[in-house]
């Protein structure tokens, strides 16, 4: 019998999110939010007009959202590169990526989710959180018109990863034994069976119609490529470098 | 037409994609990989993209795919291409898609392999159509059964006509 790479993944659970003057995620569960960090992240976009970070609770799903651009995992690597490893990730909590134009367009393809959340989401599909999960919303206002070319819906992208790596180096050093829930996939490939791959053909046409891979940490933009500037060429993964968050999706 | 906010797979999606999970646990196969490829502007560059795959699953000598798009419109041109660049190299396809293989803007002889994963047909909907609630019309654990059970039955029926 071959066998592939070998990933663990170790989830932390959050249960008590609040405002705070740090942002901070400790290993049992408890996360604090800073506000004012929206107005550093943007200070660092030339595109980006303004950001808000705000807490979304599960009762609080009746407000309105700007089109969601996506729906983000903290995770982060602690031994080895995406695919392989150690991974720890956070449970019962999402980053959720909202934008939209100064001049009032939402930063979507079409068919844009803005309108009260509640009813924006199809809540508890694989790439949606749980209605029990709390969001951390992350609502930018790009300049005017530049959501058409890449570079706006790219800084947007790149604002919300580096907010979400501030957890990230915190997840780091979460001890391995306090983790709520451990799961390991060995890549094995046994003889008799049948060899199948999946397709995926992925957007790759232009801004919000983009899709990137390879970010240093799982599901991240840093680091990573567009597949508009790979060629749009096929490109080979292994199952747990799929898993472990080699794609950022940016459609 | 493009990408609507019901049809977008987010990060978390790519993260617990059930198309893997479901073709990764299933102990008749081996999942060998996944191909990543993305739909381009040009038509030109839409049928090379598509001929790599072919490509790509010839020489990884695989005995069948699955394949999965989750917009539609100009780039079901390089998604049809690219079943048909994989059939014609002996490789069973079953390709889940918004909306059935009757309203693709192109045909092929090769699409009997694809299944219509749209959600929302109720309310006069057709497949297909946007509904602007995030992630209505994704694929599911089910839809992922459903496409690797017709795998199965197209592996087999290739098999025994050699």
């Amino acid at each position: 019998m071959d066998t592939g790479s070998r990933l663990t993944v170790r989830a932390y659970h959050v249960d008590h999110i609040s405002y705070g003057q740090e942002n901070e995620v400790t290993v049992d569960g408890t996360m604090t939010i800073h506000k004012e960090t929206a107005r550093e992240l943007g200070g660092k976009e030339p595109l980006i007009r303004d950001i808000q970070i705000r807490i979304i609770r599960p009762d609080e799903h009746r407000q309105h959202t700007n089109t969601v651009m996506d729906v983000i995992p903290l995770s982060t690597k602690v031994f080895g590169r995406v695919g392989e490893g150690i991974t720890h990730t956070l449970t019962g909590v999402y980053v959720i990526l909202t934008g939209i134009d100064e001049s009032g367009r939402q930063v979507c393809n079409f068919g844009a989710s803005d309108g009260i959340l509640e009813d924006k989401i199809s809540w508890g599909q694989a790439g949606t959180p749980l209605k029990s999960d709390t969001l951390i919303s992350f609502d930018v206002v790009l300049k005017e018109h530049t959501w058409a070319d890449r570079s706006g819906p790219e800084a947007i992208h790149r604002a919300c990863d580096r907010f979400c790596q501030i957890f990230r180096e915190q997840m780091k050093r979460f001890s391995g034994y306090k983790c709520t829930e451990k799961h390991v996939f060995q890549e094995t490939y046994k003889p008799g069976r049948k060899d199948v791959v999946i397709v995926k053909e992925v957007s790759g046409q232009g801004a919000v119609y983009d899709t990137r891979m390879f970010g240093v940490e799982p599901g991240g933009f840093e680091g990573g490529h567009s597949v508009i500037d790979m060629g749009c060429m096929p490109v080979i993964v292994t199952p747990n470098e799929f898993r472990d968050g080699v794609m950022h999706a940016m459609d | 037409m493009g990408l609507g906010t019901s049809m977008k797979e987010t990060t978390l999606h790519y993260y617990r994609d059930p198309l893997v999970e479901t073709l990764s646990e299933d102990e008749d196969v081996n999942l060998r990989g996944i191909v990543i490829v993305g739909s381009p502007d040009k038509n030109e560059d839409k049928y090379l993209s598509a001929e790599r795959v072919g490509a790509s699953l010839e020489c990884m000598r695989v005995d069948g795919a699955v394949f999965s798009c989750n917009g539609l419109g100009n780039n079901h041109v390089d998604y049809a291409h690219s079943m048909e660049a994989a059939e014609t190299r002996g490789i069973p396809v079953v390709a889940l898609s918004l909306c059935p293989a009757a309203d693709f803007v192109v045909q092929n002889k090769y699409m009997d392999g694809v299944i219509c994963y749209y959600k929302a047909l109720n309310e006069g909907r057709q497949a297909g159509d946007e509904t602007t609630v995030l992630a209505q019309n994704t694929v599911t654990e089910t839809d992922a059964r459903k496409a690797l059970a017709m795998l199965k039955l197209k592996m087999r029926k290739k098999e025994k006509e050699g």
